[in-house]
């Protein structure tokens, strides 16, 4: 049993080594700029850790989960924009002057407070998706429709973010001009101790899920991912688990839209994009989305390729991008972590399993129909 | 002040005009959205890339008309022509593949969409081009309390023979015939002799030649730059979905219906603000009624 | 203890920094030290002036942004050749902004950090200039935006070389009127500059009795304006006041033509529609209708002249044309010259210069006649230009006619219409009851 696919002690040790060498990395870095970079890496893999677990173990192909991470966005920037208003002088920001408003409106109020305005940051978008994921999975949506539904949804978001001028700043953003301010004390974005924060963060949710999905809870989710028809007849309440299950992700999301905020400085519909939501499902598949890690290091991998070809290659490196997600699909369907179990079961003789079994999709599901089980 | 414009006041000519509008916005999104509705019905890929073959479309009549003088109408089927021509090449080297795998082909074909518009900028430069269009489609008409372009109403016309094309191809003839069948069970229409290889390469090439088509007109009413496919692609799939997979007239009930919610929408309100409402009400009607309004040929379940 | 830590952390570096240039060499800069205390020069003398140069040479941006990068590297080439700043060569490091807001938050803490440039051009839209602004300021560094934007910012660390808000209209309004009519409809992008351009221009309009119609905004991006053109075609104005940007103006223009509007019954006057737009949606669609800028390209002075036949002859001309916002840009580099050159003056020594040192001695830079293609401009003491913007009429070959020009520079002024605001100055927002607000964003 040498294959990382069947045992658990192996997993497990590979999780700590992995968070502790990142741990460690800002001692080798003095510079600014590339800590701040690593940080916002960090943060992507939250998102996709968030794709991970919705989609790679919850069978839930969500294109919506730009809408936690935006509406959590949208919380942390009101809430430092409103740390850098002066309640005499300047009691709102000046985009709403444009847009003739000459009170804060309400919406904005319980953001003057820090704690409230984070806390509001982190449930809005939680319970927002609890509330749409009941409604998707009480009418039994899956598949391709789930994608469509949260696609309209995402869509509809960056509409308003957009039109609700008064209240968003619109395309132009909100952009904080002062780092988050805790109880007197600023956090840096470029610093050691920003990349520490958030870095624990995603170490926290990251072990939390594996634990959770090892739980009942977590077999009876991949159960229902394996085949939902299946479970039901089994007695379990397949909708309770898929929200439970979307919800948690939404969750994971808006921690890294609230860590992104405190980080960047900066909000605006394009966290909304439909565009974005796509890339983080891809930064997923690229990693394995049957692996936790795997989706990690996939957003890692894709975002530090495009920020170093990017620079190198300038023109040529969409080519190069769009290229690699061709191979990757095309030769190594369970992403990098697919090509890891591969070599460890050739090393140990151990039968992981083949590229083309993939869980979840059964191979008649294509021929079948187009919106079986995906 | 933006209060004081926000809603507009109902008027009866410019309110009819808008029903009008509607049926042109309508027609816009289902040409975009037929190829996507015709390859995914039948192969169940979600194909990422169709916003970029609408862009194919449209620079190969931009090279057409600019560089070999074709003129413009000519250049509509010739754009079919080219842009299904690589459809096929791509069904054969990349998508033919992926077929066990559909959501795979999701990322594939995204892939695919950055490698498109990469190479169309390299090739063609960033700047936008423009396609001249004949002078007679250059003005508009007047009748009652009606008023539309002249190339809002040949947009309207090339919408509906291009749907009565498909429509006939695939109720009435051989072709279409295999292609239902494929559609409603691979296995057993492969153990029948049908040549679901062959199929799959002709139905991916159409789709894609739809897409060109599409875009050789699209090009001429706005302009044609290498991100132009990604504006289609959201209304394409709502249209698909809403209309229910794998049926052509649902796909044509779905783009009317959604094109005159918007056009009312926008009269009353504004653009961004129509299309907010449009995307919150396919949520719930997806919610409850998730298989489309005409789902036809769903195969086994 | 806390020394100890130091060395501990630059002996680990070093080792970082050889195991990465070995081991890690796909990725070395992930792993160089940084070279960012705050005692270390920016320049340093004898080296070259490093500047950042953060445009989108891909996706949607692109259309635009191309050719301000392109003009920053001509600008630069010019200099250089005739002996650089002060006598030192300026290395542009250039980098692709990809038409991603996060992308141009990422790099521009690149340039400031890693590259340790000591300005930076870049932006085109006010959404990118919002992202980068909060680096620029923390890092209390330079950024030169080179194109027009809706002010109501007071910042220390940004250099303006594009027309505001109320440079633009103040001509344009008075002249449609004068010309067409009282009545007028506004046509805009769904954004903010849009609204505060329109804003301005409500005022201009009040000032000449003219009368407004409507107000409509189109989604950033969308082509659609038949809805619009419905509302338009019920209520008969005499012009069409546009601010709509990018590809929507090309439709705007085109499905104006297909609706069967007529140009001489109910022209368009834009902001925005430029050679390069004309250009790119076919002149037969463009010809007619108004822009108001403070650059054209068939502005008949000396200077100009040469600057279109030097820039479209050069390896960055191919685009075919010049336009307002390739100028604006254009004199950004010019601007910072000069200010780099009186900072030394008063610094003594190029090693002695911080990018806020040359941000502080902008206020007062002129741009001559003989550099500047549309003519003197000179900055104000908030970092904006004094200028004059012109009237241009589009003609059958994609070109403008100027029909009216300005005839005194005008004022900028970011927070005009908000008084109760305060005044923006040199060292920050002047609230009315005496405080300075600074980075006002």
């Amino acid at each position: 049993m040498n294959s990382l696919y069947d045992n658990r002690t192996l997993q497990w040790i590979v999780y700590f080594v992995f968070f502790a060498v990142l741990a460690v990395l800002p001692m080798f870095i003095e510079n600014a700029f590339t800590t701040n970079l690593f940080s916002r890496f960090i943060v992507l893999g939250m998102l996709a850790l968030s794709v991970s677990v919705v989609w790679g173990f919850g069978g839930i192909l969500s294109l919506g989960q730009g809408i936690a991470f935006g509406l959590a966005a949208y919380g942390m920037g009101m809430t430092m924009q409103m740390q850098s208003q002066d309640p005499v002088n300047a009691p709102i920001p000046s985009f709403m002057l444009t847009n003739e408003l000459t009170e804060l409106p309400a919406l904005w109020i319980p953001f003057w407070h820090t704690p409230t305005g984070i806390a509001l940051a982190l449930i809005v978008p939680t319970i927002f998706f609890g509330v749409f994921g009941a409604m998707m999975f009480q009418a039994r949506l899956v598949g391709v429709f789930v994608a469509i539904v949260t696609l309209a949804m995402l869509s509809a978001w960056y509409s308003m973010a957009f039109d609700m001028q008064p209240y968003t700043a619109g395309f132009n953003g909100i952009s904080p001009p002062a780092p988050l301010n805790i109880a007197g004390h600023a956090i840096d974005p470029y610093s050691h101790e920003a990349y520490w924060i958030v870095l624990a963060f995603l170490a926290a949710l990251t072990l939390g899920m594996k634990l959770l999905l090892s739980t009942k809870f977590g077999l009876v989710v991949q159960a229902i991912r394996d085949d939902p028809e299946r479970a039901r007849f089994l007695g379990y309440s397949v909708a309770g688990y898929q929200v439970t299950i979307f919800t948690i992700s939404g969750f994971i999301a808006a921690v890294a839209g609230v860590l992104w905020v405190m980080i960047v400085q900066y909000v605006s519909p394009t966290a909304l994009e439909v565009q974005f939501s796509v890339s983080m499902v891809i930064w997923a598949a690229v990693g394995g989305r049957m692996s936790l890690l795997g989706a990690i290091i996939g957003a890692f991998f894709v975002n530090g390729i495009q920020s170093y070809l990017g620079d190198e290659l300038l023109y040529g490196f969409l080519l190069v991008l769009g290229g690699l997600f061709i191979v990757i699909v095309r030769f190594l369907p369970n992403g990098l972590a697919g090509l890891l179990e591969m070599a460890l079961a050739r090393i140990g003789r151990s039968k992981a399993p083949g590229p083309d079994a993939e869980p979840g999709t059964p191979p008649v599901a294509a021929s079948a129909a187009p919106r079986s089980q995906v | 002040m933006s209060v004081d414009h926000f809603w507009t006041a109902f008027a009866f000519g410019p309110f009819m005009n808008a029903l009008l509008i509607g049926l042109s916005v309508a027609s816009i999104w289902l040409i975009a959205a037929l190829g996507l509705a015709i390859v995914y019905g039948t192969m169940g890929v979600i194909n990422m890339a169709h916003g970029e073959f609408v862009m194919l479309g449209a620079y190969s009549a931009f090279v057409l008309e600019r560089y070999l003088g074709v003129p413009f109408l000519a250049c509509i089927p010739c754009a079919f022509v080219i842009v299904a021509a690589i459809g096929a090449v791509i069904e054969l080297g990349l998508v033919r593949y992926l077929y066990r795998r559909p959501l795979d082909t999701l990322l594939a074909t995204w892939g695919l969409s950055l490698v498109l518009i990469q190479t169309v900028r390299l090739i063609l430069g960033p700047e936008p081009k423009n396609i001249a269009s004949p002078e007679f489609l250059n003005s508009s008409v007047q009748f009652w309390v009606f008023s539309l372009s002249l190339f809002r109403l040949f947009v309207i016309a090339v919408t509906l023979a291009t749907f009565a094309g498909t429509w006939w191809l695939m109720h009435r003839t051989r072709v279409g015939l295999m292609v239902r069948a494929v559609m409603q069970n691979k296995e057993i229409a492969s153990a029948h002799g049908i040549d679901t290889g062959r199929v799959y390469t002709l139905t991916f090439a159409y789709g894609a030649g739809l897409a060109g088509l599409a875009g050789a007109m699209f090009g001429a009413i706005k302009n044609v730059f290498p991100d132009m496919g990604s504006g289609y692609i959201v209304e394409a799939f709502l249209v698909v979905v809403v209309g229910g997979v794998g049926s052509l007239i649902g796909s044509l009930v779905s783009a009317v219906g959604l094109g005159e919610i918007y056009s009312v929408f926008a009269y009353f309100t504004n653009g961004t603000f129509a299309k907010f409402w449009l995307f919150l009400l396919v949520v719930v009607f997806l919610r409850f009624r998730p298989q489309g309004l005409f789902a036809e040929s769903l195969g086994r379940r | 203890m806390d020394g100890k830590r130091r060395t501990f952390l630059k002996t680990s570096t070093a080792i970082a920094t050889t195991a990465g240039a070995g081991s890690l060499g796909g990725f070395p800069y992930f792993f160089v030290k940084d070279a960012g205390a705050q005692s270390t020069p920016w320049v340093k003398k004898g080296d070259k002036i490093k500047v950042g140069v953060l445009f989108s040479l891909t996706g949607a941006l692109a259309v635009v942004e191309t050719d301000s990068n392109q003009v920053v590297q001509f600008a630069i080439d010019k200099i250089n050749k005739a002996g650089g700043i002060a006598g030192m060569q300026v290395e542009p490091v250039i980098i692709d902004a990809k038409s991603d807001i996060k992308v141009f938050s990422e790099k521009i803490s690149q340039l400031i950090l890693k590259d340790r440039v000591i300005a930076t051009f870049g932006g085109y839209t006010s959404a990118s200039r919002r992202a980068m602004a909060p680096v620029v300021m923390a890092r209390d560094h330079l950024l030169y935006y080179p194109t027009c934007y809706e002010g109501r910012e007071c910042t220390q660390n940004i250099v303006n070389t594009g027309p505001l808000a109320n440079q633009h209209s103040q001509d344009l309004i008075p002249f449609m009127v004068k010309s067409f009519g009282k009545k007028t409809y506004f046509v805009g992008s769904n954004y903010i500059w849009p609204k505060e351009s329109n804003k301005n221009a409500k005022v201009w309009l009040e000032k000449v009795g003219g009368e407004l119609l409507g107000e409509e905004y189109v989604e950033l991006g969308g082509s659609d304006f038949s809805s619009i053109f419905n509302k338009i075609r019920q209520t008969k104005p005499d012009f069409i006041f546009s601010t709509v940007v990018g590809d929507s103006d090309i439709a705007l223009h085109k499905q104006f033509k297909q609706e069967g509007f007529k140009v001489d019954k109910m022209p368009i006057a834009a902001l925005t529609t430029g050679e390069i737009e004309t250009r790119a949606m076919g002149a037969e669609f463009g010809a007619g209708h108004f822009l108001s800028a403070p650059y054209f390209q068939t502005l008949d002075t000396p200077t100009n002249k040469k600057f279109v036949e030097e820039y479209l002859a050069s390896k960055y001309g191919k685009g075919g044309v010049t336009h307002y916002n390739m100028e604006e840009t254009y004199l950004s580099v010019w601007a910072f010259k000069y200010a780099f050159e009186k900072a030394l003056a008063k610094a003594g020594s190029v090693e002695a210069i911080t990018p806020r040192m040359i941000r502080d001695v902008t206020p007062g830079i002129r741009i001559e006649d003989d550099v500047s293609p549309e003519g003197l401009v000179y900055f104000d003491e908030t970092c904006h230009l004094y200028m004059k913007p012109k009237i241009g009429q589009c003609q059958a070959n994609g070109q403008f006619k100027i029909v009216k020009a300005a005839d005194a520079h005008i004022a900028p002024d970011p927070f005009v219409i908000y008084p109760e605001r305060g005044v923006c100055k040199f060292d920050g927002l002047h609230t009315k009851d005496g405080k300075v607000l600074k980075n006002v964003l």
